[in-house]
């Protein structure tokens, strides 16, 4: 039982993972876009960030095509089933972080070409933002590291970004009562509300990573019942 | 049944007769009329060591088989999974300068005390071997008929075609076969004659059946077909599968047990049991982990 087997298999799997993780990079430079074109109010630049959705969608599709082509060929078991399992789950929501950077994008024409913005909350969207690339990275480090440590942290990182969200439904009820600033004002709670979900979806990530390790799922919290 | 001694050793010469037997013991050699849904019968194996003459094969063994579940053996070839099969019907012994120290137990009853019948023993613990092995002479019919025509007291004729009947009917061959019974078992195919054997196993109404690779010779359809077999008969007996086949395995059994040696020469130990899903899933040992996942060879 000395002699290393399945080489090419083993190869392909860890190609599949480098892949499926490399979707994060994809989203994160998205994001970063995306911050990009809410705080200069670009609308190129938020098209483009649409038309490039594409490229996380081909990457999904590719990845989780060869993952069930390993499942179908390669009877995965222990921990590289777990690890393929995790992965198509990881793969949902790269695919699901993708779709909300397009979504903050499809708004922002939407608010006009000089709209009535308030720089507080421009500036707590583009901090909640930056907050949640970070959660982006560090889901993908922990993965790649296979640390549980790191991954729980996430909740703590993700508790960052929740908090701003709730800061800027704040002064959206503040924002006073002409109706173009209400508007731009419910667009930006819209685009704050994209971003907590793309800190839910690294935290999602960050579970993966703990079910990997240890073979069990868990929530990390249960939005259900919380505390 | 005599009292079961703590630690057993039995040595015999291939060829010669079977260990004393004693007046008919025992609860062993009464087999439970089988029923529909019945509770088989628990093996409990305590420290076992299994010999080849000054070969130490197996070592000091110790896991439960339990009753109504199919517990699939695996590991690499060399591993002692088919010597502890064997020994679990005591035809480990028949082996020349074989030998036993520990005990094996079915429900409670140590299947190696000195009293005990290897004869009985292996008529409530069955085999079915690696190659489908019919009697090429005798008849579908005599096939299934042999256990009972070895076994016992006369047995009338149409009580022997209800046995025949409901056993051929248990290995899921009495539709294929029903207008044929006197042609001889070696006109069936490979997987029909797999099916002969194991309904000639439990036509003597075992307690247990082992299997030793009954699917290695057989192609995947006759192989399905085996494994759906085995699925329905673990309501009536306990079943243990030695196979190599890790996806049948994962397939067809309730509980793995992964046996593994350091080297060659080395005795045969049981690295890990528990649960199959948990043993493909989340095992707790890393060679046990490297086996299932084919990472080593």
């Amino acid at each position: 039982m000395a002699e290393v087997a399945r080489v090419e298999y083993q190869e392909e799997l860890e190609r599949l993972e480098a892949s499926g993780l490399g979707g994060l990079d994809l989203v994160s430079s998205a994001l970063g876009r995306t911050l990009e074109a809410v705080e200069q109010q670009d609308i190129e630049l938020a098209q483009l960030v649409i038309d490039d959705d594409d490229r996380i969608d081909g990457r999904y599709l590719e990845v989780h095509q060869a993952l069930i082509t390993l499942l179908a060929t390669q009877s995965p078991v222990a921990t590289d089933l777990r690890l393929i399992s995790a992965l198509l789950h990881i793969l949902k929501n790269v695919e699901r972080m993708g779709d909300q950077c397009v979504n903050i994008c499809k708004m922002i024409p939407l608010t006009g070409n000089e709209p009535p913005a308030d720089e507080e909350m421009i500036k707590l969207i583009l901090t909640m933002g930056k907050q949640a690339r970070t959660l982006i990275s560090q889901s993908k480090r922990a993965f790649e590291e296979r640390n549980v440590e790191m991954a729980r942290d996430l909740v703590r990182q993700d508790d960052v970004v929740d908090n701003l969200n709730r800061e800027c439904f704040g002064l959206a009820l503040e924002i006073g009562d002409d109706p173009d600033r209400r508007e731009w004002a419910m667009t930006m709670l819209l685009a704050a509300r994209a971003i907590e979900r793309i800190g839910d979806n690294a935290v999602d990530i960050g579970e993966q990573v703990a079910f990997v390790v240890t073979g069990l799922f868990q929530e990390f919290e249960d939005a259900s019942h919380p505390e | 049944m005599p009292g079961a001694t703590d630690t057993t050793r039995v040595e015999r010469e291939a060829g010669q007769a079977p260990v004393p037997t004693p007046p008919p013991p025992s609860e062993i050699a009464e087999a439970a009329p089988a029923a529909e849904g019945r509770r088989a019968k628990t093996i409990e194996v305590r420290k076992l060591n299994l010999f080849y003459g000054g070969f130490h094969a197996v070592e000091n063994v110790t896991m439960t088989i339990a009753p109504n579940k199919v517990t699939a053996l695996i590991g690499s070839s060399g591993c002692g999974k088919t010597t502890f099969l064997r020994s679990l019907n005591r035809m480990h012994e028949l082996n020349v300068g074989a030998s036993v120290e520990g005990e094996v137990t079915l429900d409670g009853q140590d299947i190696y005390a000195r009293g005990v019948d290897p004869v009985q023993v292996r008529r409530l613990v069955g085999m079915v071997f690696q190659s489908p092995n019919p009697f090429p002479t005798m008849s579908i019919y005599d096939n299934v008929a042999a256990g009972l025509n070895l076994n016992a007291t006369r047995i009338k004729k149409s009580a022997k075609d209800e046995v025949v009947e409901r056993s051929l009917r248990g290995a899921h061959l009495w539709g294929e076969v029903k207008d044929r019974l006197d042609k001889p078992g070696s006109s069936l195919s490979g997987g029909q004659q797999q099916r002969l054997c194991i309904a000639r196993a439990i036509a003597v109404e075992p307690e247990v059946l082992l299997m030793d690779e009954p699917c290695s010779a057989l192609d995947p359809v006759a192989t399905l077909a085996i494994e759906d077999l085995i699925g329905e008969l673990k309501s009536e007996y306990t079943i243990a599968i030695v196979t190599h086949n890790m996806q049948q395995a994962a397939r067809a059994s309730d509980v793995t047990a992964f046996f593994n040696l350091e080297e060659t020469g080395k005795p045969g130990r049981l690295i890990e049991v528990g649960e199959t899903e948990t043993i493909f899933t989340s095992p707790k040992e890393q060679a046990t982990e490297d086996y299932v996942s084919g990472r080593f060879g």
